[in-house]
């Protein structure tokens, strides 16, 4: 009894997937994601996000305008990602939150505290530990 | 604090690599993959989209990779399971199965290049397999088309083995029986 599958492979080669590949737009469309997911969060925009929350309790709509002001634009085309960055942070216990009238107000509690204190004493080798939650924060 | 910059430095070049290793992959695989996703979902269109977004799927989740399979299985797996979650969305329940109800209404014409297909000889082994029950074709396909082991087909599809082995029995059994009524 021979195996009514055996040609099932040119079969298949010659008709459906005849001119059928992965094609290179295809593949730079992969590329392009795997380039944006990288390159969403950095370590600039998370300690300017811990600075402004440094003296004083901010609601997310008051950070971002500081951040604006302080020049970093990392949201500027898409706000909603500093929330996402807001939440991660507070997730990661280095921002704490209140609701008060509605609106959520973060601040800094005594984790982001100690990170933004290293961070500042030596810059380059803490820019590197904050790199976890940066990947993190971007998939 | 050490300890977090070790962790850091080989994140860091994880980024890098993890790149890397997912261009290798759709260099070597991304058409296997692709033919992979187009049994699942019989759309040419869908197939391409679904597959981008398998490979992205990948890198987003390489660090998951506990290397207990091959990367070739574990890619399979997330291929094959990506399908049937598509399979299962509303956007396929809903408007793909709609759009090709009015397919199968006789008064539209099927366009000729599908009617060739369809009639010459060739095809009409592919045709049966195609329209094989998926936990059939599945088998079938990733057996003797990708030309997997039962084991890696195991791994990737989370089935016993001689479940597989009676699967591909039946699927015999069934395209004889349609080879015969096409004759």
């Amino acid at each position: 009894m021979n195996d009514p599958f055996k040609n099932m492979k040119n079969s298949m080669e010659k008709s459906i997937f005849k001119d059928f590949s992965f094609s290179n737009e295809r593949k730079n469309a992969v590329r392009e994601a795997i380039r944006t997911n990288q390159s969403q969060f950095h370590t600039e925009t998370i300690i300017a996000i811990l600075e402004s929350v440094q003296h004083e309790s901010k609601d997310g709509y008051n950070i971002s305008v500081q951040l604006f002001q302080k020049n970093v634009r990392a949201f500027s085309k898409n706000e909603g990602q500093l929330y996402t960055l807001l939440h991660l942070l507070e997730n990661k216990e280095m921002l704490t939150s209140n609701w008060i009238n509605n609106k959520k107000y973060y601040s800094l509690n005594s984790k982001g505290k100690k990170y933004l204190a290293t961070y500042k004493q030596d810059t380059t080798k803490q820019g590197l530990s904050l790199n976890p939650f940066i990947t993190e924060a971007s998939l | 604090m050490n300890e977090l910059n070790q962790l850091a430095v080989t994140d860091e070049m994880m980024l890098d690599e993890r790149e890397q290793i997912i261009d290798q992959l759709m260099r070597e695989y991304s058409n296997d993959i692709l033919h992979l996703v187009y049994t699942y979902v019989k759309n040419r269109t869908i197939a391409e989209d679904l597959a981008q977004e398998i490979f992205i799927k990948c890198y987003k989740k390489l660090n998951q990779f506990n290397q207990q399979s091959t990367i070739k299985t574990w890619l399979y797996r997330i291929a094959s399971n990506h399908c049937k979650d598509y399979l299962k969305s509303w956007h396929y329940r809903k408007i793909t199965l709609n759009n090709k109800i009015f397919d199968h209404i006789p008064s539209k014409s099927k366009q000729v290049e599908e009617e060739v297909i369809k009639h010459s000889e060739e095809n009409s082994l592919t045709n049966a397999v195609m329209n094989l029950p998926l936990k059939y074709r599945e088998v079938v396909f990733l057996h003797y088309y990708e030309e997997l082991s039962l084991k890696e087909i195991s791994k990737i599809t989370s089935v016993n083995i001689n479940t597989l082995k009676t699967r591909l029995k039946r699927a015999k059994e069934l395209l004889k029986d349609k080879m015969i009524e096409e004759v």
